[in-house]
């Protein structure tokens, strides 16, 4: 990685006095999301073994199929995602507006709280106790905890932004502030009127598909960004291409995406104008999608090598490629008379969103821990080839899963079109697809498991004591990672 | 840019969106009028209003949180949406000449009393909007719709025509207990062991008391059925 250009030794400080103070906190959330990835990841494998194996762990109540499928995507978006996104906002941020962070232990207090309400409502989903509603199916007592636990490991990246020194507001800082704001409006909005103020049944279902569209475009999509935003200049040592872009893709994200996500509800009996604009909003996902990765692409590809060597960059750089591809997708599945009603209640659903937590958002999360993790523990990663194995087999699973939700997912349907077909066929059209997306979380899990063991020793301060970053290819002939050093001299230590 | 544009501009952004999809639909969908249906035999005037009470509420409790929805939509889109409509037994039924095919979309009343309109995610499964029709009509056409029913929940794969399903089993909503005096008239043909009997549990009666109220074919009032008898049909009745 990069030798940072400023030799200022009170910069240098004040970057080691950030890292330090929020060491606990970050690392927490990063190591438990982990664990809630593996998690989410075995639950995954067995739901989606039920899909062409019925037969396996049949007619145990905690592990029927819409029970299990249910906890596998909400262990996948509050334990994995919601965490890992924690985790690298509050540490952006703070290096951001260049503070300390002075509530870590309220933050590290709330994690755990966070935790802890995670899975009563994983166990609740499982114990019979969901409500069956897409992405909310935690029993009901469970969102406000979630939002008060939101609000305060949030709300001091929020005042450090308000309170920064004069200056510059970085292209990261506004993805974070839009995200840190939509989601709790969000969030509300979605359960106050389906929980508390129930209304019409329908419009509640609009509502939900609108919930998971915006948690997918409005807080993962732009948290994403903003590390991406923030990781390639950083490693490369280059600014960003064009200023000018990035604003362009920002303020596209913020006007066009809030529109997205009703188009689930093509066909439904509610006002014909919510399930065309959700379908207009999500083909035009495009536009904030490429400005923002073109903008990345051609900031990384001036240095090719770095992009090699740097698990940081290869990461983020797979998820940039995963941004594209979503946003393909975007376009080819939501089509109204091509494709919409066509993969409407198809395989590709899931698959889209898997695409968005996994292929573009994950990826850059990953990324970001890679780069992360290192400086707040003052040690390096042990071993280059666990990031490997972590990197491609991830890949292999991604790309399946991304293959089977696109293609799949339309021939599904045209299966599913044909009305002389027996309704006794309709689950053999999805065979194939379900296999496919087995061994591909298989692959994942393969993969995570060698991430979680790899951050687990990170944590216990196991890493190596070396100036040198863990690169993907070894220079020095003698050692596999040069020349060892002693980093526990504050300036050295911050200088990567 | 200052901070306070800034911030301006994303509540700007998303608010216009926010009340336009989401804060107005739901006003002006939270109290639809009721629709007329005419007048019933004492004169008194009738509005489509499907029941769902009691066990029926209960059994879409039990359908939603062991996720049913997952698998079965219960959604007949339109013709320019799919071909939900042709699907034999989807959208409707031929009971007899005076009615026809009775075979319509969805209609929003179709889902009145639910909390969340089980419209569903995938169709790994068939749709399930006229089941209840098709397990009576149909599948256990000669005998007791719930046991069939029962029977099918246990295990959805033990008719050899059936062996294709993915539908899991819930074998957890039934008991094995022991007979005393006579059999139970539900009971279901699966039980492991002599003198004892498989019987299910308050909520498979609750979740088979739903999906034998799941009929959406009922003749709709003119101003909401979207595919009124043709004119020369209507006069050679």
């Amino acid at each position: 990685m990069s030798i940072e250009t400023t030799s200022n030794e009170q910069d240098i400080r004040l970057r080691a006095g950030i890292d330090r103070s929020l060491r606990h906190p970050v690392m927490f959330f990063l190591t438990s999301g982990a664990a809630w990835l593996a998690v989410s990841l075995i639950l995954g494998i067995i739901a989606s073994a039920k899909m062409h194996a019925p037969g396996f762990m049949d007619g145990c109540s905690w592990f029927t199929y819409g029970r299990i499928q249910a906890a596998h995507v909400n262990a996948l978006v509050y334990g994995w995602a919601f965490q890992a996104a924690f985790g690298v906002i509050i540490w952006l941020m703070s290096r951001l507006s260049r503070q300390e962070c002075k509530a870590s232990g309220t933050i590290l207090m709330a994690g755990h709280l966070w935790n802890l309400v995670v899975s009563f409502g994983i166990i609740g989903i499982m114990a019979g106790f969901g409500t069956g509603i897409p992405w909310m199916e935690f029993p009901v007592f469970v969102w406000p905890a979630l939002l008060f636990c939101y609000v305060a490991i949030v709300i001091w990246s929020m005042i450090q932004f308000k309170v920064r020194p004069e200056g510059h507001v970085y292209i990261s800082q506004w993805y974070l502030m839009a995200a840190l704001i939509w989601f709790p409006w969000v969030y509300l909005t979605t359960n106050l009127l389906i929980h508390v103020f129930p209304g019409n049944p329908v419009m509640a279902n609009a509502i939900n598909a609108w919930f998971k569209s915006s948690l997918i475009f409005l807080f993962f999509t732009p948290v994403a960004l903003a590390t991406a935003f923030y990781l390639v200049p950083k490693v490369t040592g280059r600014p960003i291409i064009s200023y000018s872009l990035a604003k362009l893709g920002f303020w596209s994200l913020a006007i066009l995406m809030p529109w997205a996500g009703t188009q689930k509800l093509f066909g439904a009996p509610i006002p014909v104008f919510i399930p065309y604009l959700g379908a207009a909003a999500t083909i035009l996902f495009f536009i904030p999608a490429f400005t923002a990765a073109v903008n990345l692409l051609r900031t990384a590809s001036a240095d090719m090598e770095i992009v090699n060597n740097s698990p940081t960059l290869r990461f983020t750089m797979a998820g940039v490629f995963g941004l594209i591809v979503m946003a393909v997708a975007s376009v080819f599945l939501n089509i109204p008379d091509v494709t919409l009603e066509l993969t409407q209640f198809t395989i590709s659903g899931y698959g889209f969103e898997i695409l968005a937590l996994y292929g573009f958002f994950s990826f850059v999360m990953f990324g970001a821990i890679y780069f992360i993790v290192p400086r707040i523990t003052l040690r390096e990663w042990l071993s280059r080839r666990l990031i490997k194995m972590h990197f491609f087999f991830s890949i292999y699973g991604i790309v399946t899963i991304a293959l089977v939700a696109i293609f799949g997912g339309v021939m599904q349907g045209q299966g599913q079109e044909d009305f002389l077909q027996p309704n006794t066929e309709l689950p053999t059209y999805v065979y194939p697809y379900a296999w496919a997306t087995t061994i591909s979380w298989c692959f994942i899990l393969f993969s995570n498991i060698f991430f979680f063991l790899h951050l687990t020793f990170m944590w216990l301060r196991l890493g190596r004591r070396s100036t040198h970053p863990t690169l993907l290819v070894s220079h020095h002939a003698g050692s596999p990672h040069g020349e060892e050093g002693d980093i526990d001299n504050v300036g050295t230590a911050s200088a990567h | 840019m200052s901070f306070r544009i800034f911030i301006l501009g994303l509540f700007a952004s998303f608010g216009v969106a926010w009340l336009s999809i989401i804060i107005v639909p739901y006003f002006k969908m939270r109290s639809l009028d009721p629709i007329p249906m005419g007048e019933d035999a004492n004169g008194t005037s009738v509005v489509f209003n499907p029941k769902r009470a009691g066990r029926i509420k209960d059994g879409y409790e039990v359908y939603m949180s062991n996720g049913c929805n997952q698998c079965h939509t219960q959604l007949i889109r339109p013709t320019y949406a799919g071909t939900d409509v042709h699907r034999p037994g989807w959208a409707g039924f031929v009971y007899d000449d005076e009615r026809g095919n009775t075979s319509r979309e969805t209609t929003v009343f179709d889902y009145a009393h639910e909390k969340f309109a089980s419209i569903g995610v995938t169709r790994i499964g068939p749709d399930l909007s006229n089941f209840a029709v098709r397990v009576r009509e149909i599948y256990a056409k000669g005998q007791s719709a719930e046991n069939w029913l029962y029977s099918f929940l246990y295990n959805p794969r033990h008719d050899p025509k059936r062996r294709n399903s993915t539908c899991p089993s819930n074998r957890f909503l039934f008991e094995e207990r022991k007979i005393k005096g006579n059999p139970a008239d539900d009971a279901i043909p699966f039980a492991s062991k002599e003198g004892y009997e498989l019987v299910p549990k308050p909520e498979a009666r609750a979740l088979v008391s739903y999906l034998l109220s799941l009929k959406k074919d009922q003749a709709v009032p003119a101003s909401i059925n979207f595919a009124p008898a043709k004119k020369e049909e209507a006069e050679t009745k």
